[in-house]
């Protein structure tokens, strides 16, 4: 039982070893190239406990907060436009024209009635203009 | 070298032979030679985390696959709202699967859980008998209705157009094809009478956002002219491909409408309201609306100036997709592949999908699949047998029933919906000797 085990780790860890030790001597050859990958941003949702009685749910929507560009006015862009949704709203977009970001946050004012104050609105949009349309965005 | 048969992988791993290669190379050099390193590798080799100003080259949307519950990994277009696109490989069949079915909701506000001892769907506003159903009601007291339906968004597709227009970036994963089961809408709407003056019928789900009552951020709501004759075609529906509906597409029940782009089609839909009056709210009067001209066509100078009249989205025009294989796949000179896809139409079924293989000069019908209804998606697939190495664009290009045929003009409106342009792919061949 114990050699079976121990064969057979040595089976796995000698795998790995020939497939690097393979992947060295073949790379030019078009064999055995990796790169780093990514692990662990796809997590899985929990389960819920379900019951057999009238109620059907299903866990929390996952938050996936984007980074947004750091300068000027990112804080208050962050607080008032997640009073209603995401900041990938933003992140998602095409580079914009200027006169767009400002009919956007202007949407958001007029249309949708977002509570943000005139100071705040003209930070937002300097800030989106600064770093999302076809000049800016890195 | 590099062929790896059963014989030589099981000559490989004698245990002899691993220990000789134990011994020789070294564990630390092998290691050491693919240590992982920093993110700057791995940010190199993954998508753009945008696209623009030019047309996305993709045919998915861009964003990183995530997880949401009851689904498998989709494309993040956004969290909250959560709108989710569908990968490309799961248009190989006819039918989208439920945990591959693509998201798309408006305001933050929706259900985590759903309580079918207080949960009714109300028939109300101008009839003369309101009356509310449970679940269990909409399955026992009437027929079960059935339908294969194709449900796209009106922006799927957005992220081809030119110049870019602002909102959720789409590839072409904004749609699926489901077979839906539930209880014909003319019958809810007879049953409760709607009184004479009736003009509208108006669809609230439960769905709402932060904003202020009366606003757009507040609920999303839809609505139909009573004559419409696509009223005799929805469906209620209860079961999305024999199951439950996923609860981010709407559980327990949403509203069919065949042939109609899916903003239509609300999910969770709970009130069901006659109106009196033309529906004004800000999802019919502002949001939603295409050029009342061919296609849906218009140009920014013509919007900027006001001279575009208007009018609510409606029916889905001819599309046809190429499915596979992937621009990835490198094609060995002489040897057939089927190139396979999908296409479906707002107007009355597929009547025929044309392949082209020399960039849209010549085409040739392809094979259709089995056709499950005018409103399916119905698959296809053409045998091409590349004989020479080159470098070949392939098309496809279908026409309904009606005599529609997909143009290859681009479309341009500001909501940025209706694309329907001829798509296309390039594949090298390669020489296979």
């Amino acid at each position: 039982m114990r050699l079976g085990k121990r064969y057979f780790a040595l089976l796995l860890g000698g795998s790995l070893v020939l497939v690097l030790v393979a992947g060295l001597l073949l790379a030019q050859m078009g064999q055995g190239s990796y790169a780093p990958g990514t692990l662990g941003h796809l997590q899985q949702t929990p389960p819920v406990a379900l019951g057999d009685d009238s109620v059907y749910q299903v866990s929390a929507y996952p938050l996936y907060p984007p980074e947004l560009a750091e300068g000027e006015g990112r804080a208050e862009t962050e607080g008032f436009c997640s009073l209603c949704h995401s900041t990938r709203y933003i992140t998602t977009q095409p580079p914009l024209p200027a006169a767009t970001w400002e009919a956007e946050v202007t949407k958001m004012r007029k249309t949708f009635g977002a509570p943000i104050p005139d100071t705040s609105a003209v930070v937002i949009i300097k800030y989106l203009q600064a770093h999302y349309t076809l000049d800016t965005r890195k | 070298m590099g062929i790896r048969t059963p014989a030589n992988r099981s000559l490989l791993f004698s245990r002899r032979s691993l220990l000789r290669l134990l011994g020789a190379a070294g564990s630390t050099l092998a290691l050491g030679a693919v240590a992982p390193r920093s993110g700057a590798a791995q940010q190199s080799s993954a998508m753009p985390s945008f696209t623009g100003p030019g047309a996305s080259p993709y045919w998915n949307s861009v964003g990183p696959l995530v997880s949401e519950p009851q689904k498998a990994p989709l494309l993040l277009l956004t969290d909250r709202g959560v709108q989710l696109e569908t990968p490309r490989y799961y248009f190989q069949t006819a039918f989208t699967p439920n945990h591959a079915f693509y998201v798309r909701w408006h305001l933050e506000g929706i259900p985590n859980a759903v309580d079918l001892k207080s949960w009714r769907l109300h028939v109300e506003g101008n009839v003369a008998k309101p009356i509310s159903y449970s679940l269990a009601d909409l399955i026992r007291k009437f027929p079960a209705e059935s339908i294969a339906a194709v449900n796209q968004c009106s922006g799927n597709s957005r992220s081809r157009l030119q110049p870019r227009v602002s909102g959720g970036q789409w590839g072409n994963g904004a749609m699926g094809n489901a077979r839906w089961t539930g209880v014909r809408l003319r019958e809810l709407l007879q049953a409760a009478a709607p009184k004479t003056g009736s003009l509208q019928i108006q669809f609230q789900g439960l769905e709402s956002g932060g904003g202020p009552e009366g606003y757009g951020s507040h609920f999303f709501l839809k609505s139909f002219d009573l004559a419409n004759p696509v009223l005799d075609e929805c469906i209620v529906a209860y079961s999305m491909n024999g199951e439950p509906l996923p609860m981010l597409n709407g559980f327990p029940v949403r509203l069919v409408v065949p042939g109609y782009f899916a903003t239509y089609w609300m999910k969770c839909l709970t009130w069901i309201r006659v109106l009196d009056k033309t529906d004004d709210n800000f999802w019919m009067k502002t949001a939603y609306r295409i050029p009342d001209t061919p296609r849906g066509n218009t140009t920014p100078d013509d919007v900027k100036a006001g001279i575009v009249k208007m009018i609510p989205v409606n029916r889905m025009p001819v599309r046809s997709f190429l499915i596979s294989p992937d621009v990835d796949a490198k094609i060995p000179a002489g040897m057939p592949v089927q190139i396979r896809g999908i296409a479906f139409s707002g107007y009355g079924g597929v009547a025929k999908v044309d392949v082209s293989t020399d960039g849209l000069k010549t085409w040739q019908p392809a094979r259709l699949g089995e056709d499950f209804g005018p409103y399916s998606f119905q698959t296809w697939e053409f045998t091409w047998t590349p004989k020479a190495p080159g470098r070949y664009t392939i098309a496809a290009r279908a026409s309904d029933s009606t005599g529609n045929i997909q143009p290859d003009q681009p479309v341009w409106n500001p909501g940025g919906y209706l694309w329907n342009r001829i798509e296309r792919q390039d594949h090298f061949v390669g020489a296979a000797e």
